[in-house]
């Protein structure tokens, strides 16, 4: 009898005789025990009070030696001096939990003589360290990161990032100077609007005036910056943009306000001034925090490829890294693990899923002369091979840098308020010009002409306009993430409503991804529970399809003895003496039983072990002598596929299937799911060479895919969608990630971004009726400053109420 | 009502909005608000010992400081 107990440090469950006791505290591993007694010796036991009941990850013990990260070379790459002579590094940690995680952290490593700050960021684990070189040095930093049960690695914090963040910084300061002046000028300005229609002596207009210039002058010269910036380049590039129009009309109206507050005549226009800079800042700050962070490749390359590889040398087997390893250089690899270099097998034999670079749903099995490709993984094999290329010549590496190049030549579908935005500002202040010109030769003083010249610009100002798009996409991807789907970029909302053409990727994207049992015979003297224990030894997903199939409650675990692997065919072992097999045609074969006869009547076995081209895969199962049932596995589409595919096609859009298994499985899908149009066995390379063939044929592409793969396709394509469950450089590289998996969130993907591009369209009509109608009243020169703040305010509104209707329809 | 009243008003009220405008703009500079997720649980790690912890690590720092800008 045992009952489950949890380990004091990782809160995980195991069984109470395999633990480790200590005093009244149970371990689970020598690990977790040991960093129980040095958070008690450090007195940092509190963290287990923080931590409460979360579940830690138990330390593993083969960390590659920490003195590797005092080379020189790597304090090159990865370490920065700062201004004061500290040295600051950039890690990511991994194993942090919880709060309580970043806060052990950081008090261990604050515990430390020479460590200047530590701060380790929550939400994405990244952590930057600033300590004295000259007291301690970074290994021994991540020595103690791993002593407390995390690991840690470096990574470059990329420019990219670090300039990201800035400018959003940036932005946050300068709106929030912007939104404390406005809402300030704001209640003044009521006092100057009574003031106008009951009656104000010329002295209060004047105080009030010149604290609305105070407040006023920091949101143009500080908040108003980015627009001056901003007119500075489309000067430059002879471009009439929206930053000059807002530029121009709000430093005239600033000027104009300051003369009429000096002179005490007229009124002045500083709420104006403000509330301009305001609302178009807002905009802009909404299409800056929507923008995508480009993928940082480094950080994808350190994900997926093993840091140090086993090789051979001498005898011996020892840890090197990736990239020191040179071409004939013997490399280990065991079960599991992932291939880092291109090779030739030269001992050993097994099973290898390729389904992350050619998506084949079937294992592959190599033996000795066979090449293996980095980025496949080892599921039984184990095996040495001679590593062909180097790390920077592997497959894995190639496919990167094709994927940087792909990223970069990505379609740019120019957006539509831009196109807009570039004919109106030249409209405007052409009008503003005619307006002044006109008043002032149609004798009027200088002033009045001016004002009414400038009253044009103000009544046009683009904040309308300014905050349609970004509004209206804001509404729309909090809608999609709600549903599971992240855009990455808000502008990729209008590129998926232009789209013409869906092209998905089979495996895992329609299909569930894994072989599922669709027909079982069962014939005399089967034991269900001997087939699941058999099943339960082999890693193979054939096996694991078989096993989810039979599982059912309160089925027995027997344990089998002399349990062998037998490569490419499938698994033997002996129950109570006698003998079990569970594998395919050729195992059967090869053991002497017959299958064409007593259970095959239809004939459709392929007895010459050739199985893995047929439309589904079989499995056998033998004991004592005979063969006693027979499954069929076949990998099917989603539940929801049919249905999803049937509404993108009403949309009006094109489903194209490219997928790298074979033709017959391929058609059978594509029938089931009603896709008229697809290509097999495709390459990485294919499959982006096909979507290149639809751009030229003037095609708007959305791929949607899910491995290793996909990526070129992803990358090159108008909007690449990736699937949650997907590989990890796969979600990088695209522009949508669908969390749930789902082709339902698909079509909603489409229908969210078809409304929400609709919705900008109706926004601008919105914005430019609206100046359609006060352009001539300003003209005419029947504007006031009330009216003037009044209708740019509602006009946003009306903006931003519309952008609301986007959820209307998708209430669920 | 003497117009100086309402500018002195005026004055006081912008002087104060903008003191808390500052410190507003002093936490994002230092990176207060970066973290939302670690700034909401800061809370849970506010005892008088973490409060302690951070001033020692304040004069850590500060001592590391004056150490490196005298070699001579």
């Amino acid at each position: 009898m045992s009952h489950k107990v949890g380990c004091t440090h990782c809160h995980l469950e195991f069984n109470e005789n395999v633990m480790i006791v200590d005093s009244e505290h149970y371990f689970c591993c020598k690990g977790c025990q040991g960093i129980y007694h040095l958070l008690k010796d450090e007195g940092l036991d509190s963290f287990y009070n923080k931590a409460g009941d979360t579940k830690l990850t138990p330390p593993t013990q083969q960390y590659e030696d920490s003195s590797n990260f005092n080379s020189p070379a790597f304090y090159d790459k990865f370490v920065s001096i700062n201004n004061e002579g500290f040295s600051d590094v950039s890690l990511i940690i991994e194993g942090i939990h919880c709060s309580a995680c970043v806060w052990l952290n950081e008090k261990a490593l604050h515990k430390m003589a020479g460590v200047m700050s530590v701060n380790i960021n929550y939400t994405n684990n990244k952590a930057k360290i600033v300590w004295d070189d000259s007291v301690l040095k970074l290994s021994s930093i991540i020595d103690m990161i791993r002593a407390i049960g995390y690991n840690a690695f470096p990574y470059d914090a990329s420019l990219q990032e670090v300039r990201a963040n800035k400018e959003r910084q940036d932005y946050y300061l300068r709106m929030a100077v912007a939104i404390f002046a406005s809402m300030n000028v704001m209640w003044i300005a009521v006092a100057q609007y009574a003031g106008y229609f009951t009656g104000i002596t010329q002295d209060v207009k004047t105080i009030l005036n010149i604290a609305e210039g105070v407040l006023a002058t920091p949101v143009l010269f500080y908040s108003g910056w980015i627009f001056y910036r901003g007119a500075y380049y489309g000067i430059k590039t002879k471009t009439v943009n929206m930053d000059i129009l807002v530029a121009t009309g709000s430093t005239l109206t600033y000027m104009y306000s300051i003369y009429i507050t000096a002179f005490e005549r007229g009124e002045a226009y500083f709420d104006s001034v403000t509330m301009i800079i305001t609302f178009v800042l807002i905009g802009k700050f909404l299409e800056v925090l929507s923008k995508k962070s480009v993928a940082d490749t480094l950080d994808i390359m350190s994900n997926h490829v093993p840091s140090s590889i086993k090789v051979v040398e001498e005898g011996k087997i020892i840890e090197k890294n990736i990239n020191d390893v040179k071409v004939l250089d013997i490399i280990v690899v065991c079960s599991g693990e992932r291939v880092a270099l291109d090779g030739t097998v030269l001992e050993g034999e097994g099973n290898f899923d390729e389904s992350n670079l050619t998506g084949e749903s079937e294992p592959l099995y190599k033996q000795i002369g066979d090449k293996i490709i980095s980025g496949t993984v080892s599921i039984d094999a184990q095996i040495k091979y001679e590593a062909t290329k180097d790390f920077a010549h592997s497959t894995l590496s190639n496919l990167v840098s094709l994927l940087e190049g792909a990223m970069s030549n990505k379609p740019r579908i120019q957006m539509m308020a831009n196109k807009i935005s570039e004919y109106f500002s030249a409209v405007i202040l052409g009008f503003a010009l005619i307006t002044f010109l006109v008043w002032w030769f149609w004798p009027h003083s200088f002033e009045r002409s001016f004002m009414v010249g400038i009253s044009v610009i103000i009544i046009a100002c683009p904040c309308a306009l300014a905050l349609a798009t970004p509004v209206a996409t804001l509404v729309g991807l909090g809608l999609a993430s709600r549903r599971g789907i992240l855009f990455k970029q808000a502008a990729q909302l209008e590129t998926m409503a232009k789209a013409t053409t869906l092209v998905v990727d089979k495996t895992g994207t329609i299909t569930q991804g894994k072989p599922r049992v669709v027909q079982e015979h069962i014939y005399d003297g089967f034991d269900r529970s001997l087939l699941y224990s058999l099943v339960q030894n082999s890693k193979h997903p054939v096996a694991k399809g078989v096993g989810e199939f039979v599982y059912q409650e309160g089925i027995n675990n027997f344990e089998l003895q002399s349990v062998k692997q037998i490569p490419a065919q499938g698994i033997s072992a002996e129950y109570m003496s006698k003998m079990i097999f569970g594998g395919n045609a050729k195992l059967m074969q090869n053991q002497g039983f017959n299958l064409s006869n007593s259970l095959d009547p239809k004939g459709s076995l392929r007895p010459n072990g050739t199985s893995h081209v047929s439309e589904n895969s079989e499995f056998y199962f033998a004991f004592d002598g005979k063969i006693v049932a027979k499954y069929e596995l076949f990998d099917t589409p989603k539940v929801d596929a049919k249905e999803s595919i049937k509404a993108i096609q009403e949309l009006g859009i094109e489903v194209i299937m490219l997928t790298g298994d074979h033709q017959k499985s391929a058609s059978k899908v594509s029938e089931e799911v009603g896709i008229k149009i697809f290509e097999s066995e495709l390459t990485p390379e294919g499959k982006s060479l096909y979507i290149k063939k639809l751009h030229d044929a003037g095609k708007v592409v959305v791929m949607a895919g899910d491995g290793v793969n996909d990526i070129l396709a992803l990358a090159l394509a108008d909007i690449g969608i990736s699937m949650g469950s997907g590989s990890d450089i796969a979600i990088d590289v695209s522009d949508v990630v669908l969390l749930n998996d789902t082709l339902t969130s698909l079509s909603d993907a489409f229908k969210i971004s078809k409304r929400t591009y609709f919705m900008i369209k109706q926004n601008l009509a919105l914005s430019l009726l609206y100046n359609a109608i006060t352009i001539p009243l300003a003209m005419a020169g029947y504007i006031i400053p009330l009216l003037a703040a009044i209708s740019m305010s509602f006009s946003s509104l009306l903006v931003v109420g519309n952008s609301l209707r986007i959820r209307a329809g998708f209430k669920k | 009502m003497d117009s100086w009243v309402i500018a002195m008003m005026l004055g006081v009220s912008i002087f104060l909005g903008s003191i808390a405008l500052v410190a507003f703009l002093w936490g994002i500079k230092s990176g207060q608000f970066d973290d939302e997720q670690k700034f909401l649980n800061a809370v849970k790690f506010d005892t008088q010992e973490d409060l302690n912890d951070a001033v020692d690590q304040e004069k850590k720092a500060k001592e590391l400081k004056k150490k490196n800008y005298t070699p001579e």
